[in-house]
């Protein structure tokens, strides 16, 4: 045995010794001097659980608010929102809820915090109401028209939307938005109970259009055309789908 | 608010759907910084092993300079992970207490592995004459400084010196599989992500490695042609022409594997093939089509074709040989920016693309990347300043 040590070249020897230290070094530090915390895992949840508690409480939950303020939750509650916990839109609450008088919570009041959910997209779930904002009463905060306890359309035309709901949609988001239908179409009561008889009329005339678009006779940012020249003996419509986003 | 304004700045580049916490991608360039240092160790190592394992006797000026340059980055790979994490201090705990389920953990493993038993054995062992003769030369620190590190050994008889050149054999033969692991995990981390199709695949380690080859050849040619004119020697052109073949080699066998993958997932055509190819033509165009193939890859390749048809003059070689090494590194370095930053770009709804802002000044951002980028050449030049690759009749002889 001891030839065979006399055998190993002296830098080997050397090399192995580092190294024998090294290892040891490493099996000295994970025996006898880390924490057992940190070999543990269930010592180690137990900490992180005990590091996570001691953290300061942001968020009071929906049921502290409705504690305090009883209409706002009850009206939420069968609303379109019933889902949204109160502080998705006032944020944090847990101060406010330790010091209601000197701690107020923010309530989002500008067009842009309700564009996060309610901008047009087009991949957002058919009928998850959306609106474009260029067109949609600009720079009119949402809340003059919508209650954000219970957000409703302010009128529901439902007796269009209910079968042309494709076309209510994507004239939601057109130029076109804020004229309802029966501005274009003019609609028999009997359409409603006999809609493939008894059908509702589209603008026959080039004139019907030229009402906003004729030159001369637009608002500031109108489209305009000369309608003596523009498109000659074609109804608008021929060319330019009403509806669609820009009016194309 | 500053957290604010970026996210506005952000969402106006999204295009189409993307979820929300999709916006900002959360590996930065430091992350991009980490495989391309890593791919430079494996492949410089690569190049070294063609010396002593593969007995290619022209390559013998850069062996020392390879394994040196190998070292030099190896130092410096943790160091980007380390910032990106946070909290470098608390790095040592990998060993300590490893978690063997996690992939990422073995890094610290694979990396121990690789550092301690290959490549500062292999230095050691090639060096150990060496420096037991230029301690004995020098005075003042130096000489204690090379004592040390030289343990103190001092026999340099026949005898061991030839066992150290066995040694050194023996660890470059299994230095050439931990090479292959060192890069290769690299890949396996990201070819291990099931539910990202632009990284998951099972090519990935194949391809980082044969990059990495292709880097780290590039930028031992690189740094050979340019340390040796400032230490006053003469380019061995004979040994520059068989790295360049070695090189040229390299980048086909390399380009043909990552044709064979965009061939491979354009056939298959899964789910993610649309937002893949709109990622391709619109985010990734410069990156990858325009630095990653057309000037890091086909140039190059181009280059050296004409090379080696037309042999050009020497001081002509020497000019397009250092063009296309630059080319190659900008490539290679697009490789890993496509990889990690494309794979970040798309959403996993299939259905948008988000944007990379890179930070300027933050620990993620440029300055701290350039900073990571550079100290592997300082450390490499106190490296070749205490154990000098080239003896001064080397030098002088080419």
């Amino acid at each position: 045995m001891k030839d065979f040590f006399k055998k190993i070249p002296e830098q080997a020897v050397r090399i192995i010794v580092l190294f024998a230290v090294l290892a040891l070094v490493l099996l000295v530090v994970r025996q006898f001097i880390l924490p057992l915390e940190l070999k543990d895992p269930a010592l180690q949840k137990n900490s992180a659980m005990e590091r996570e508690a001691a953290k300061e409480v942001k968020y009071a939950g929906a049921q502290s608010c409705g504690q305090c303020h009883e209409k706002e939750p009850e009206m939420k509650k069968s609303g379109y929102h019933r889902d949204l916990s109160c502080e998705s839109c006032h944020g944090a609450a847990q101060k406010h809820v330790d010091n209601p008088t000197d701690v107020k919570p923010t309530s989002p009041k500008k067009r842009d915090y309700c564009s996060y959910c309610h901008n047009y997209n087009s991949s957002r779930p058919t009928g998850f109401p959306q609106i474009n904002p260029d067109t949609h009463n600009p720079r009119k905060p949402c809340i003059t028209c919508h209650n954000p306890h219970n957000p409703k359309p302010p009128k529901t035309p439902r007796s269009c939307a209910a079968c042309h709901a494709e076309i209510e949609r994507t004239k939601a988001t057109s130029y076109h938005a804020l004229i309802e239908c029966t501005v274009c179409h003019s609609t028999p009561e009997k359409h409603k109970t006999s809609p493939r008889t008894v059908t509702p009329t589209k603008p026959d005339k080039r004139e019907f259009c030229g009402k906003c678009h004729a030159k001369g006779s637009g608002g500031k940012g109108m489209p305009t055309v000369d309608m003596a020249t523009h498109g000659e003996k074609y109804v608008c419509w021929q060319c330019h789908y009403p509806h669609m986003l820009g009016g194309i | 608010m500053e957290t604010a304004q970026n996210f506005a700045e952000l969402a106006k580049q999204v295009v189409g759907f993307i979820y929300p916490n999709e916006i900002e991608i959360h590996w930065s360039i430091l992350i991009v910084v980490y495989p391309y240092i890593t791919g430079l160790v494996a492949g410089a190592f690569i190049l070294a092993s063609l010396v002593k394992v593969f007995n290619v006797k022209e390559l013998q000026p850069t062996y020392r300079l390879a394994l040196l340059t190998a070292l030099a980055f190896l130092l410096i790979a943790p160091l980007p992970l380390q910032l990106h994490l946070g909290q470098p201090w608390r790095s040592y705990e990998i060993f300590l207490t490893p978690n063997l389920a996690s992939a990422m953990a073995m890094f610290g493993f694979v990396y121990l592995w690789y550092l301690m038993v290959v490549l500062l054995l292999e230095i050691w062992f090639e060096y150990r004459r060496d420096m037991i003769v230029w301690s004995s030369e020098s005075t003042g620190l130096k000489k204690w400084v090379l004592k040390v590190l030289s343990l103190f050994s001092t026999d340099i008889s026949e005898k061991a010196v030839a066992f150290d050149k066995k040694t050194v054999k023996i660890i470059t033969i299994i230095g050439i599989p931990s090479a292959f692991l060192l890069h290769g995990y690299v890949g396996f981390i990201f070819g291990s992500i099931k539910a990202n199709p632009w990284w998951s695949s099972v090519m990935m380690p194949v391809v980082f490695l044969f990059s990495a080859i292709v880097s780290g050849i590039a930028i031992v040619m690189f740094l050979y042609m340019i340390i040796i004119p400032i230490q006053g020697g003469k380019i061995d052109m004979k040994c520059l022409d068989k790295v360049a073949s070695f090189l040229f080699y390299a980048v086909i066998v390399d380009f043909s594997i990552e044709v064979l993958d965009f061939i491979h997932r354009l056939y298959e055509s899964e789910e993610s093939i649309k937002i893949l190819s709109q990622l391709v033509s619109t985010k990734l165009f410069m990156s990858l089509v325009v630095l990653q193939i057309l000037l890091g890859m086909l140039l190059p390749l181009g280059i050296m074709v004409v090379i080696r048809v037309f042999r050009l003059q020497e001081e002509l070689r020497k000019l397009l040989y250092f063009v296309c090494v630059v080319l190659i590194q900008m490539g290679i370095f697009s490789t890993r920016w496509n990889v990690v930053i494309g794979g970040q770009l798309f959403s996993k709804s299939f259905r948008g693309l988000t944007t990379y802002k890179m930070e300027l000044t933050g620990i993620e951002g440029l300055l701290v990347s350039l900073a990571l980028l550079i100290i592997p050449f300082v450390v490499l030049a106190i490296l070749i300043k205490l154990l000098p690759p080239w003896k001064k009749e080397e030098l002088a002889g080419g």
